[in-house]
Formats: C-alpha cells, sequence, structure tokens
C-alpha cells in the first residue's frame, strides 16, 4: 500500500463513502429482509414474530418452491453448460480468423444493450401460433414440419426451454465480449514460441488459451450463475411465470408471494434463501477455479 | 497492444459490474420504492388557507376520456377554491396497487387514492389508514346518487370508507359479421356457446379472446359459470364454512370450463396474451366473441370493429340448464378513498364531495357513462350513444344480484392459488376433484 504513499488515514477517508453506500444499500436490506422472513405480515398492517415457520413452511410445504428452483438451476446449467463453451468458441475462432474484430463483437453484444421488456416482446411475437403470424411456426409450416409447431409460451413442459433459448441469446454476446477480451490478452510470443515447438492451430488452443483463459471464464461463470439465479424480467414479460406455475423460478415466486399474495415475510424468506444460494455458489465457484488455477500455474 | 487491451478489459469489467448491479437492484426492488413513495403524502404549508391535495388516480392515458375529465373536474374545482392546488399522481393500475403498497407500509398514503373492493381493500382498512366518509358522504346529498348497495361492498363495520368510480357486471360481446359468416345464433345455454365455439373454430374463426396471461380474466369467467352451476353466495358459504370447494357444484363448474377449453374455444396461446392483447384481438375483429365486465364497452364502442352496428351484447347462459341469467357478476370498481392523516382533511373530503358530484355528469359528456356507480337520469340514445352501449345499459335493468370476483372476496393468498390454478385450465386438462382439492388446502392454509 505504501506505493501510493499516502497514510492509510487518507485510504479510509476515501473509501468510507463507497462502504457506507454499500452498507446502507446492500447489507442493512439484507439484514432487514432476514428479519422480515421471520414475520408473519402482509407488508401493510401488524405484523406478527413467527421465527423459523416461513422457512419451514418453504422447505417442506410449498409445492411451487422447488420446481421454481430446479428451474433456476436449469437456467444457470444451460448457461454454463452450453453458453459460455459457445462463446469460448466464438471467441477463439474470432481472434483468429477476422481481422478487423470489433463490428463483429459489438453486433453479438447489441442485445445485451436492448431492453428486456423489448426483447421479451420481440420473441413472444416470434413464439406466437403462426395463425398470429409466429415466425418460427409458420418456417415449420412452410418447410412442411407442421406437426414441429409448438404453442411454444404456453405448453408448460416446452415454456421454460423457449424462455432459456432467449436468455442465451440475449447474453452470448455479453460473454463473447468478456472472453474475446481474454483471448486477446493472451501474448502472442507465447504462440509463437509453441509454433516453433510444434504446438500449432487446436492444440495451442488446448495447451495455451484454454489455461490461460480461466481467470477471465471464472468471471463469465460467476456473471451467468448469479444472473440465472436472479432471473426474473424476462420470465414476467415472456410468461409472468404461467402457465399456471410451469415458468417460475425463485425470483418470480418470490415476488408472487410478496406483493399478489400479500405474504410479505413469506416472500422476505425466500429472499433469504436466493442470497443464502448465490453467496454459498460463489464462493464454491471460487474454490473451483483456485483450484484450477493452481494447477495450471 | 497489450496497454490497450489491459484498458478495453477495464472497462468491460466496469460494464460487467454496472450490469451485474442492476441484476441485483431487482432484488432491492421493494425497498427502492419507499424512497418514491415519500414523494406523495407530504406537500403544502400548514400556516394560512393554502392546501396542497395529492389525488393519486389510474387515469393515466390521454386517449381515455377520463384523462380529460377527472382535471376538467380539478380545474373547476381550483377555480372556485384559489387557495387549493390539486397534484395528480397518475399512474397505471398494477403501478397505483404497487406504489400504494409501499406507500401503505411507510404510512404515507396520498390524500386520495385508489383502492378495489371488499377483500382487496380489508389489508388497509384494517391498517386503519382510511379515513371514515361516513358524514362527508350525506352532505349535499351525495349519497342518493349512489345505486342502491353499491356502498356496502367499501363499508367496514358500519363505517363508509371510499367511493366507487364504477359498477359493472360481466357480460359476452359478440360480432355479428363473424357470427353471420359462420352461421352461429347466439347461445342461449352453455352448452349452445361450447357448440357454437365448435362451429366457429371449424369456419377458421377464434371463437372467444381472452387476455389470460393476467389471469383474473379467466377466472372472472370461470366464476361466471360457478355462479350459474351453483347459483350466488358460494365463496361467502366457503368463507363462512357451510361449504367446501369439494362441493359439487364447484366441479361441476371445473368440468363445464373444462369443455369449453377443450373445444378449442380460446385463441391458440391465450396464456401469453395480456389483458390489452387479448381485448385487442376482440376489437380488431379478430375474434367472435369476448367475455368482460361491462367496462370494456367504451373501447369496443369507438373502436373500428362496431362499425354499423357489428357488436351485439348477451347475458352469459345457464350452465346444464342451471342458473338464472339474470344474476350477473358483479364488479364494484375501483374507488376513492381518503387517508387518514391526510394534512388537509376537511379540504380533502370537501374535494371528494365536489368530485363524486360531477363525476357522472362529466363522463356523461364524454360517453364514459355505461357502468358509473351512481345513478344518470340522462338520454343516453340522444347524446349519441351506440346501440351496443343502450344494449349494455338495459342488462343493467334486468340485473337480480349476482357475485362479485373471486380476488374481491378471498383473501390474497387464496386468490393467488385460485388464480394459477384455473390459468393451468387453459393449457392442460384437470380433475376437477384435484382442482377442488387444491382450491381447498389454500384457502385452509390462508385462513388459519
Amino acid at each position: 500500500m505504501n506505493v501510493l504513499k499516502v497514510s492509510k488515514w487518507t485510504i479510509a477517508a476515501f473509501v468510507l463513502p463507497c462502504v457506507l453506500l454499500y452498507v446502507g444499500l446492500v447489507f442493512v436490506p439484507i439484514l432487514v429482509s432476514v428479519y422480515s422472513a421471520m414475520l408473519d405480515w402482509n407488508g401493510i398492517g401488524a405484523s406478527t414474530f413467527v421465527r423459523l415457520d416461513n422457512f419451514k413452511y418453504m422447505l417442506t410445504s410449498d409445492t411451487v418452491f422447488w420446481p421454481a428452483v430446479g428451474r433456476t438451476f436449469l437456467l444457470a446449467g444451460f448457461s454454463m453448460l452450453i453458453q459460455l463453451p459457445l462463446a469460448l468458441f466464438v471467441s477463439i475462432l474470432i481472434s483468429r480468423y477476422v481481422r478487423k474484430p470489433n463490428f463483429l463483437v459489438s453486433s453479438y453484444f447489441l442485445p445485451v444493450i436492448l431492453s428486456v421488456v423489448v426483447i421479451g416482446q420481440l420473441w413472444k411475437t416470434i413464439y406466437n401460433p403462426g395463425s398470429m403470424g409466429g415466425m418460427i411456426n409458420q418456417i415449420l409450416e412452410t418447410i412442411g414440419l407442421e406437426s414441429w409447431t409448438h404453442s411454444w409460451l404456453t405448453e408448460p413442459k416446452i415454456a421454460i426451454f423457449a424462455i432459456i433459448v432467449v436468455g442465451l441469446w440475449q447474453y452470448l454476446g455479453y460473454h463473447i465480449l468478456i472472453q474475446f477480451t481474454g483471448v486477446q490478452n493472451i501474448p502472442a510470443d507465447i504462440y509463437e514460441a509453441a509454433k516453433i515447438d510444434g504446438a500449432d492451430g487446436f492444440k495451442a488452443d488446448r495447451y495455451i488459451t484454454l489455461p490461460m483463459i480461466i481467470p477471465i471464464f471464472k468471471i463469465s461463470v460467476v456473471l451467468s450463475f448469479i444472473g440465472s439465479l436472479q432471473s426474473f424480467d424476462l420470465i414476467m414479460v415472456m410468461t409472468g411465470g404461467g402457465p399456471g406455475n410451469a415458468t417460475d423460478v425463485i425470483a418470480s415466486h418470490m415476488y408472487k408471494m410478496s406483493i399478489l399474495s400479500q405474504k410479505f415475510g413469506y416472500g422476505s424468506a425466500i429472499a433469504t434463501f436466493l442470497v443464502a444460494v448465490c453467496l454459498i455458489a460463489t464462493v464454491i465457484i471460487n474454490f473451483l477455479f483456485n483450484r484450477l488455477d493452481k494447477k495450471y500455474t | 497492444m497489450a496497454n490497450k487491451t489491459t484498458k478495453t478489459l477495464s472497462v468491460l469489467m466496469a460494464g460487467a459490474l454496472a450490469v451485474g448491479l442492476t441484476a441485483c437492484g431487482g432484488n432491492n426492488g421493494g425497498n427502492t420504492g419507499t424512497n418514491e413513495g415519500a414523494a406523495g403524502g407530504n406537500g403544502g404549508d400548514k400556516g394560512g388557507e393554502k392546501a396542497t391535495i395529492t389525488f393519486q388516480n389510474i387515469y393515466p392515458d390521454s386517449s381515455d376520456p377520463k384523462y380529460q375529465m377527472i382535471r376538467t373536474i380539478v380545474a373547476n374545482y381550483e377555480k372556485d377554491h384559489p387557495n387549493v392546488k390539486i397534484e395528480l399522481d397518475s399512474l397505471n393500475t398494477d403501478q397505483q396497487k404497487l406504489k400504494l403498497k409501499t406507500q401503505a407500509a411507510s404510512k404515507e398514503v396520498p390524500d386520495i387514492t385508489i383502492v378495489n373492493p371488499a377483500a382487496q381493500m380489508q389489508p388497509f382498512v384494517e391498517a386503519d389508514l382510511f379515513a371514515p366518509l361516513n358524514e362527508m358522504v350525506e352532505k349535499n346529498g351525495l349519497k342518493d346518487t349512489f345505486q342502491e348497495g353499491i356502498l356496502d361492498y367499501y363499508t367496514f363495520d358500519g363505517n363508509l370508507y371510499a367511493l366507487p368510480d364504477g359498477n359493472n357486471i360481466g357480460l359476452v360481446y359478440y360480432n355479428k359479421a363473424l357470427f353471420k359468416q359462420a352461421g352461429v345464433e347466439v347461445p342461449t345455454t352453455f352448452e349452445g356457446m361450447v357448440e357454437a365455439a365448435k362451429t366457429l373454430k371449424a369456419a377458421g374463426i377464434t371463437p372467444i379472446a381472452i387476455g389470460e396471461k393476467d389471469s383474473w380474466t379467466g377466472s372472472f369467467l370461470f366464476m361466471n359459470v360457478l355462479l350459474r352451476t351453483n347459483g350466488p353466495g358460494f365463496l361467502q358459504d366457503v368463507a363462512d364454512g357451510n361449504k367446501t370447494f369439494e362441493d359439487p357444484a364447484f366441479a361441476e363448474a371445473v368440468d363445464a370450463f373444462q369443455s369449453l377449453v377443450q373445444a378449442g374455444a380460446f385463441q391458440e396461446g391465450a396464456t401469453s396474451f395480456d389483458y390489452n392483447a387479448g381485448e385487442n384481438l376482440f376489437k380488431t375483429g379478430k375474434a367472435a366473441m369476448y367475455y368482460m365486465g361491462s367496462w370494456a364497452t367504451g373501447g369496443i364502442e369507438t373502436s373500428e370493429v362496431n362499425k354499423d352496428d357489428n357488436i351485439g351484447v348477451f347475458k352469459f347462459p345457464t350452465v346444464n340448464g342451471k342458473g338464472n341469467p339474470d344474476e350477473f357478476m358483479l364488479a364494484p370498481g375501483s374507488a376513492f378513498a381518503v387517508s387518514k392523516h391526510s394534512k388537509h382533511l376537511d379540504v380533502t373530503l370537501d374535494f371528494l364531495n365536489y368530485f363524486m358530484q360531477n363525476y357522472p355528469i362529466e363522463a356523461f359528456k364524454v360517453k364514459g357513462a355505461v357502468g358509473v356507480a351512481q345513478t344518470i337520469e340522462e338520454d343516453f340514445a340522444a347524446a349519441g350513444y351506440s346501440n351496443m352501449a343502450i344494449q349494455v345499459l338495459d342488462l343493467f335493468k334486468d340485473v337480480k344480484g349476482g357475485d362479485i370476483s373471486f380476488d374481491n372476496t378471498m383473501n390474497p393468498g387464496t386468490s393467488q392459488v385460485h388464480l394459477t390454478s384455473i390459468q393451468n385450465l387453459f393449457v392442460s386438462k384437470k380433475d376437477a376433484a384435484d382442482v377442488a382439492k387444491e382450491h381447498q388446502k389454500a384457502f385452509e392454509e390462508n385462513n388459519k
């Protein structure tokens, strides 16, 4: 710290506003919601302290909760197992074969900056039944695959996958951008040295790019995991968690319980669960990547 | 080169952080709302006669006749009372519900706000947020302008807490041209309606439009079926412990409702259409029938599809020969309530009295008077209302009681399970007994 040549007090003074903001806007609300989670409260009137009853009900009796948790992890799984490797693959291709990659990468990034509501409405139209102008179904009908047509967003078994596709599409560019920068950041002389030793093309990727991209890849993994856990807006816009509860995830279930069912205490219990999962997941991911890191450096 | 990429990377990370933070922000939605709420209730100084009143309302759409109407009345009042300033806080329905809940949590309710009848306003009343209007409503004979019995939905323990802007009934709108095209007649029984749906569908016409993403729409229709199979008062009987959801009348209603769904009566993908999108199918002539509260009359009346008297209405028919078509789904409207902690309680009450006196007069002028909760002794036909509107007004004269919607009768927890359960019927066939059990379980869990 001496490199900065200022006293620790100065550093503290400069860090303080940010710390205060962070504590006030993040930690205090989390603590408050942990407390509310132990109340039987409709959010308006009087409340009674019920200790851990809400958690007990959530974990044992709520028929919507566990499926919603399952769908949340399904989202995370698809994101990490399909989206991220695909993003890495695309970034390697771009950095190797494309001469002026900026335009391409920016185009991939475009959906990220669009409003989720716009994207949701757009894809709703794409998924519509053929008779309502749905693009996918019309294409299927034109090429003679009528039997493949579905009402994508309203068939309980398919709806969640239809939403996952949109999520993957939207954030693919985001991860490409992160990983592309990572790939670019690997010094070119390493590849040159490897070439002399006979490692070229995908062999070089296997032994140079992959190990060296790990720290950047970790950022992608954490972001995609936390992002999946918190997914809410896209689902509310496209299906509202329906039909029935077929596309409810943790966050949408929490919203419905707190606001629509007016069980603010119970909603807070779900929120607390979500925070806990986020924390635990981040710790696990960090741990795993640290081990990977050690193995390769 | 290396330097440049580091820079790109750091910019990127900042971006990543920003996106991450916005994502986290969703989590804290409930908390941040509180700050916004603080802007409401205050304003106006205590000294002198000057007063500023905040009037939260649900008329934000400038193409809605009520948008202009509320501004006219407010301007007239301000002209007569130069020291009173009325600030309008216009929000759409869902935003307003959310904002009021947040404001209520911090006891910052605006001077005048909007609530929904019966069970939906009960939590607010129990939290002691509203001023009783018993005395105010007697002034200038305001009480007598309201239709008989309508104020009961806003009265708790003998205290009146809100004044409604409407009183509506559930009915079926139909497109005459499409009926003719498919060769179907106006159905007089529910079974006839199912048959008509099949015929229409065979002719390539969407039989019934619905906006089932907003699940109350399907529930409203379902409750009308239940009103036929059971007669009025089913939910009240359940609440009083005289009946359970496992009553045969409930199962019969579920089965009848499913027969309609299975006949393909609703547009494909109905559960992804929100209220407006569903109504637009009907308004653009793409669907033959539309079941909705009579509040939809105004919008349909001015739409293209109502040219040449093309739209008619009929009463919801009997189900399995049961029920009385003169019993309707009743929809007492959203209502104006006054904050108990208002800084200018007297002025606010005086204004609301003035507002409600003028409400029917101004609404009539802008052709928004079908379904107003107050009696209007004017000639609608002479004022240029369409035949459909006159027909709706005639149906009002036939009303012999009925039921109010599920979420106005049961508490929010039970209602939410019910709404989801009915939405499910649109996408999968269920055993009526299971639907009944699901309802009963939710009712017991939420009424401990």
